[in-house]
């Protein structure tokens, strides 16, 4: 059951991060509270105030600024895969929101409430890590961009402070010829492995200029492969159908998977394999339809 | 869930030993250990255990009895407490060998630990990486100690 707690509902970002400062560790943001208000409900965790932040203005908004797509911290996942200036211009991430958990957590569940609670088996920051994307923390006095690389720290933490607040998306366009997919693979809401993977083609479309690879879900945090990238990078297409076997290899076992009932770790790095395989071809495919329908393949 | 750990410790195997029974500097080694008490030495003990994982915390108080203990070569206990908070309960069985290596003594760890209640809800996975974790920071800790690095 839950217990009692009193709701602060600041109408700015200076507001509610001078609460966060004020009550210290018996405060929390509530952003949605798809994932916050199940584990109070549990018991697991208390705060004696939740400080609601979706009555601050404005940070909901999908724009696009100055080459930047810029997606505010509190835009719901539903908001997200209904975007039309997302599906223009980012359609990996429409389609990676529209298969966010269930329709009632996509209604309520924020952006910036998923990425700040850290939770392993979450989408989002799996992708993100592939679009070169940055987030945007303010507090009271001041505001600073995170590189998403930076962000996550461990299982249900980040790297943000006591005080601080998630407030934007920013995510560079795609750059000509190149394609982005994501894929997952999971037992009913919970995503058991994501990979993310990002491409860019050469002129001739011929071979691959840049590659970023990501995986989430299977360890305690998403992170990039650094080194599966650099198997992919400057070859030929025919050459990298075979490289991403290996690259998957690496893959998972950069995912540092841990054995639990979504699987062993064998089978997630086996799974992590499969999917950048298939997230592969799945980008080059969409660079041999046009990729206007994917989102993917731009130029 | 099943640890196992082998700790080369480059010094005896007699200081070793009385390190393990030194319950007041043994425990600077054990990562969330906040306290222990001795009951009756050798015998029985209590610890109280404080873990955090991004927001959550759970602190149990344990109960530890000493089941077998062979001078200088083997220590067996059984561990239990509950977190009334969260609604969990710990149950930990330790078994420790020390063997002679050469100039050093060998210390092999044997832990089964089982976590009931809310807090598996959590999630296997992310207590079994805690665990890993505090294994690893253990074995440095009583490297640098019966090492003399600090």
């Amino acid at each position: 059951m839950l217990k009692r707690f009193r709701l602060e509902e600041p109408e700015s970002v200076k507001e509610a991060s001078d609460l966060l400062g004020r009550h210290g560790e018996s405060a929390r943001i509530y952003a949605g509270g798809t994932e916050l208000l199940l584990a109070m409900k549990e018991g697991l965790i208390h705060y004696e105030r939740l400080v609601n932040i979706k009555k601050i203005r404005n940070l909901d908004q999908v724009k696009l600024d100055d080459g930047v797509i810029h997606i505010g911290a509190l835009a719901t996942h539903r908001q997200l895969a209904c975007s039309d200036i997302l599906q223009e211009r980012l359609s990996a991430f429409v389609r990676m929101e529209q298969n966010v958990a269930n329709i009632r957590v996509r209604e309520v569940g924020t952006l910036g409430g998923n990425l700040s609670f850290a939770e392993p088996h979450a989408d989002p920051g799996t992708l993100l890590l592939v679009l070169g994307s940055k987030l945007i923390a303010e507090k009271a006095s001041s505001k600073r961009e995170i590189p998403v690389e930076k962000f996550f720290v461990d299982a249900y933490e980040t790297c943000l402070e006591e005080d601080e607040i998630l407030t934007a998306v920013e995510a560079p366009l795609l750059p000509p010829r190149s394609s982005v997919a994501y894929l997952k693979f999971g037992y009913l809401e919970r995503p058991s492995v994501g990979v993310a993977l990002f491409l860019v083609l050469d002129g001739g479309g011929r071979s691959i200029a840049d590659a970023r690879v990501a995986v989430g879900c299977a360890g305690p945090r998403p992170k990039r492969v650094e080194e599966a990238e650099a198997l992919l990078k400057g070859i030929g297409l025919k050459e990298a159908s075979r490289a991403v076997e290996k690259a998957g290899e690496i893959a998972g076992h950069a995912s540092e998977a841990i054995s639990d009932l979504h699987g062993s770790k064998d089978y997630k790095e086996h799974i992590v394999q499969v999917l950048l395989k298939r997230a592969f071809h799945q980008a080059l495919g969409q660079s041999q339809s046009g990729g206007k329908d994917q989102g993917g393949l731009r130029g | 869930m099943h640890f196992e750990r082998e700790i080369e410790i480059k010094n005896s195997r007699e200081k070793v030993w009385k390190f393990l029974w030194d319950v007041d500097r043994f425990i600077t080694c054990v990562p969330g250990c906040r306290e222990a008490n001795t009951v009756e030495a050798g015998k029985s003990y209590t610890a109280t255990m404080v873990e955090k994982v991004g927001p959550f915390r759970v602190e149990f108080p344990l109960q530890i009895e000493v089941v077998e203990s062979q001078e200088l070569s083997h220590i067996k206990a059984r561990a239990s407490g509950s977190d009334g908070k969260v609604g969990s309960r710990m149950k930990v069985e330790l078994d420790v060998h020390l063997k002679d290596n050469g100039q050093a003594t060998v210390l092999s760890l044997g832990l089964n630990v089982d976590i009931l209640g809310k807090l598996a809800t959590l999630g296997h996975s992310i207590i079994k990486r805690k665990a890993d974790q505090a294994m690893e920071e253990f074995a440095q800790a009583i490297k640098n100690r019966l090492e003399g690095v600090s």
